[in-house]
């Protein structure tokens, strides 16, 4: 559909080589653009990638996600008649349609970004594990910059923008770390910002591959470390 | 006892070095700095054990050996953050190479338009 041919999906990946294929192929159906970001992957992830018809940026070593993702909307920004950017998983986590809401509310209240939560209220959380929503609201709760925003969900990964915060998005934390300092860029630049209740997928494949708690230790880290650095 | 506010003065200065660190230049004097006095304080040290003793009296700890560790420590703090710090910037500009490398080789899809899909 040319409906989108403005919007440019960026999906960072990373040994992802079993979905990856799928998951750019299904997104095509809607998004002609996509950009993946393969970030050193040891497996056939590129070819994959080739293969399903989407753009190719190759890191030649593993740097993290939030490099992946900095270095996929340098792209998709450089391509001509871009004007909106998604962060998009590879793991087969996030739905097209929920990229569409996001889209269409972007548009409509002139904002700058729309990011997902799995946690606005009234949403059904049942599915989520236990300890991840724990320990999710746990993070929400303790970064005061976060509820300031009026944010629920810190560490959602898909989030749609416009080509402002595209322009002067600037990751400086490669690993993880980096979906506070997302929250952190709103909060300086005064990003108009909304939250857009999602649906995550949270198929066997992603769990075993998603991030693990004990992972949150060096956010946390990343995060106390950023606050002293300056812009 | 005297050495017990050095030491606490130590450790804040450690904190701060480590949560603020902007002006990357003047960190790297000062270390230039703190070597060069350690330098000419190992040389006395070594030449009058005595004085050392008597430094560490008069901030109030037993012995020149002892304030010699507590000295060591207190350097090690420093080296640990300063290194640390310098990977952090060593990792930021590495992934800027990274990404001018990725940037130039990227591949665009074969065909121009997306399939006509069947959804």
């Amino acid at each position: 559909m040319a409906e989108w041919s403005d919007v440019w999906l960026v999906v960072p990946v990373y040994n992802e080589a079993q979905v990856i294929g799928d998951v750019v192929r299904h997104a095509r159906q809607t998004f002609p653009n996509i950009v993946c970001v393969d970030d050193g992957s040891a497996d056939a992830s590129a070819e994959r990638i080739h293969e399903a018809g989407a753009h190719l940026v190759r890191h030649p070593v593993n740097l993290g996600q939030g490099a992946a993702i900095q270095t996929g909307v340098s792209y998709a920004k450089s391509r001509p008649g871009a004007k909106y950017f998604v962060t998009f998983d590879a793991d087969g986590q996030h739905q097209v349609d929920d990229v569409v809401r996001m889209l269409k509310r972007l548009q409509a209240e002139e904002l700058d970004i729309v990011v997902g939560t799995r946690f606005l209220a009234g949403a059904d959380t049942s599915h989520i594990p236990w300890i991840k929503r724990l320990v999710l609201k746990t993070v929400v709760m303790l970064s005061p910059r976060t509820r300031r925003l009026g944010l629920t969900d810190a560490h959602n990964g898909l989030r749609v923008f416009n080509r402002t915060v595209a322009d002067t998005l600037n990751i400086t934390i490669n690993g993880m770390g980096h979906a506070s300092e997302f929250v952190e860029l709103i909060d300086h630049h005064h990003w108009k910002v909304a939250e857009e209740s999602v649906t995550i997928l949270y198929t066997e494949y992603s769990m075993a591959k998603g991030q693990s708690l004990i992972n949150g230790v060096n956010i946390v880290f990343d995060s106390v470390m950023r606050t002293g650095s300056r812009r | 006892m005297l050495i017990k506010i050095l030491l606490i003065l130590a450790v804040v200065l450690l904190i701060l070095l480590f949560l603020r660190h902007h002006g990357k230049s003047n960190t790297a004097a000062g270390v230039k700095i703190g070597f060069a006095v350690f330098m000419v304080f190992g040389v006395v040290a070594v030449l009058l054990p005595n004085a050392v003793s008597e430094v560490a009296n008069f901030v109030g700890v037993g012995r020149g050996t002892d304030l010699l560790l507590y000295g060591l420590v207190v350097a090690f703090g420093f080296a640990t953050i300063n290194t640390f710090l310098r990977f952090k910037e060593l990792e930021l500009r590495y992934a800027k190479l990274v990404r001018a490398v990725a940037l130039q080789n990227s591949t665009v899809p074969e065909e121009k338009a997306p399939e006509p899909s069947d959804a």
